[in-house]
């Protein structure tokens, strides 16, 4: 097993407990909505050792974490525009979201036929 | 001799690719690859198409191989590519071989299959190629039964779409509500009402446990509340990018299994790109890789793969995933988080919710128009939202996804600017209602701690 391989069973792990855990809280706040739910429940661990802690930990901290992991994404621009703040062009290249380019000149009489197809 | 390019894929991110390459360099020599015999149709409306919303299938279709050919593509139809060589330059497609010098992967994704005693019985369909739907659509005129199994969006589209058909849908999902991997319980509660107004069976917390046949057809599906007849089940469980071909020539693959990209869509090998279901990109509010994101990412990626492997020098953001749909004649969208998923990450967050209409509330039509904003404590910059209503929820999903992205707080939202027109905006916008709503409310609280 490779450690891609352990990185993603961990993700998908844990994922799938804290989303269970989610569950339980959010959906006692909004009782009426919601029925026993069918997900199968099994680890312990996972349940009442990782959860716990996992929640223990501040936001920051686990984004620390994740990154230092390498569990998030890299060769990504992280910092969004902060709003009001001019456009300006990106330091790399031209955006895909836009920048008012030829191309995008062209597009506006475009005929619909690269509508997105075996995708959803 | 001109560059080859060969575009691995004829679904959205393909054909942007291949379209928006050749139009960058229309000295490229550009080859598309798909093992399907269309393109330019659109698979999202099949749902729709089942429940005669559409009235024909062929209304799907937006264009024609031959048209593609015209403008200058090599479109290699029903061929599917078995081999990649990247050290000669090749891909094997029928027993030949193709060179290239630039590669772009969309092979797109896999449904998720049930993992349960039957699930190679005859009567399991799963929504994807556009000729399979149409041989569908033909049994359903002669069948009254029907299972949709799993709580994704795919699944409510069909139930509705069954339903409005004249079918006998039961719809399980073995959440504690609707659709809950995605919405919140107070979003998903209108949504099921809307499917069950429609004639449709909803069966939450409710497991698969198996499919049970007769003379090798499914005769029902086998649950934990027990066994639902049919006549046909409808699998609508994961997307699952599609890595074969990317895997057999050593690509990085990341942690959601799909391939791992940069903004320029570059993989891990030189001079080869990837865009749509098949890679993972970032999430903008924590950077975690996500996959199987809409129609319009996968295009949109394809259109930077494209332009990037034709010489140019696009990049694409982390997304913030603005989706919405239908469930029923009722609509529910969103963008990024909402609470269920901020609580499972262990995000923190302050929520600001309104209910507003969607016209002028004495404007025949008028619908009440339901926002839950969540907001990052402290900056309150938006972090995540969700809506439910009539008409206007898919621009304001879109509107806040924009916003969020450009660093926007509920201060923003609160004073924001909205048209005014009877027929088609309400004085108060129901954004800044919720803006207001939350800021009142966390102006309330910080009275009433003690100093």
């Amino acid at each position: 097993m490779t450690v891609t391989d352990c990185k993603r069973l961990l993700r998908a792990r844990s994922e799938y407990v804290l989303r269970l855990a989610a569950m339980d809280d959010v959906g006692r706040r909004y009782p009426g909505c919601v029925t026993k739910s069918a997900l199968p429940r099994d680890g312990a661990f996972w349940r009442y050792v990782f959860v716990p802690l996992y929640r223990r930990v501040p936001w920051s901290f686990k984004r620390k974490g994740m990154r230092v992991l390498r569990m998030t994404a890299r060769n990504w621009p992280e910092n969004a525009r902060r709003f009001g703040e001019p456009w300006r062009p990106p330091p790399n290249g031209t955006r895909a979201s836009g920048g008012g380019s030829l191309e995008r000149s062209r597009e506006s009489s475009e005929r619909p036929r690269e509508e997105p197809s075996a995708e959803r | 001799m001109s560059e080859r390019l060969i575009v691995i894929g004829g679904g959205g991110a393909g054909t942007a690719a291949a379209t928006i390459a050749k139009r960058v360099n229309p000295d490229l020599h550009v080859t598309v690859f798909t093992e399907f015999q269309d393109i330019a149709y659109s698979p999202c409306g099949i749902p729709y198409a089942h429940g005669r919303e559409i009235p024909e299938f062929n209304d799907l279709f937006l264009s024609t191989v031959q048209r593609y050919i015209d403008d200058g593509l090599d479109m290699r139809m029903e061929t599917c590519v078995t081999d990649i060589d990247l050290a000669r330059g090749t891909v094997t497609a029928r027993n030949e071989h193709h060179g290239f010098d630039k590669l772009v992967l969309c092979t797109g994704f896999m449904w998720e299959q049930p993992d349960v005693p039957g699930a190679n019985l005859e009567g399991l369909h799963y929504v994807k190629d556009i000729r399979r739907a149409m041989e569908f659509d033909k049994e359903l005129d002669s069948i009254k039964r029907a299972v949709v199994i799993g709580g994704m969006w795919l699944g409510v589209e069909m139930s509705g779409g069954l339903a409005r058909r004249g079918l006998h849908v039961d719809f399980i999902d073995d959440g504690p509500w609707l659709l809950s991997e995605l919405v919140d319980p107070d979003v998903a509660e209108p949504a099921q009402e809307a499917l069950e107004k429609l004639g449709v069976n909803v069966r939450t917390g409710t497991r698969l446990l198996g499919f049970e046949g007769a003379n090798g057809r499914i005769r029902a599906v086998s649950t934990s509340a027990g066994e639902l007849e049919c006549d046909v089940a409808v699998i609508c469980l994961h997307k699952l990018p599609n890595t074969a071909l990317a895997s057999a020539i050593g690509l990085e693959l990341g942690t959601t299994g799909g391939v791992v990209v940069d903004d320029h869509m570059r993989t891990s090998a030189p001079g080869v790109w990837a865009a749509g279901d098949v890679i993972e990109v970032p999430h903008g509010l924590s950077m975690l890789p996500i996959s199987g994101l809409t129609g319009s990412h996968a295009y949109s990626q394809g259109r930077v793969a494209g332009a990037n492997a034709a010489g140019e020098n696009r990049s694409y953001d982390p997304v913030w995933i603005p989706w919405g749909f239908m469930s029923g004649d009722y609509t529910i969208g969103g963008f990024s988080i909402g609470e269920t998923l901020a609580e499972a990450m262990g995000i923190p967050y302050v929520l600001a919710q309104g209910v507003g209409v969607s016209r002028a509330r004495y404007f025949p039509g008028a619908a009440r128009t339901h926002v839950k904003l969540l907001a990052e404590p402290g900056s309150l910059r938006l972090i995540g939202a969700q809506l439910h209503g009539g008409e206007g929820i898919k621009e304001r999903c879109d509107f806040l996804a924009f916003v969020a992205k450009r660093g926007a707080t509920l201060d923003d939202l609160a004073w924001m600017e909205n048209i005014y027109s009877p027929p088609i905006g309400a004085l108060f916008e129901p954004m800044q209602i919720a803006a207001q709503n939350g800021l009142a409310e966390l102006a309330q609280k910080r009275e009433q701690v003690p100093v």
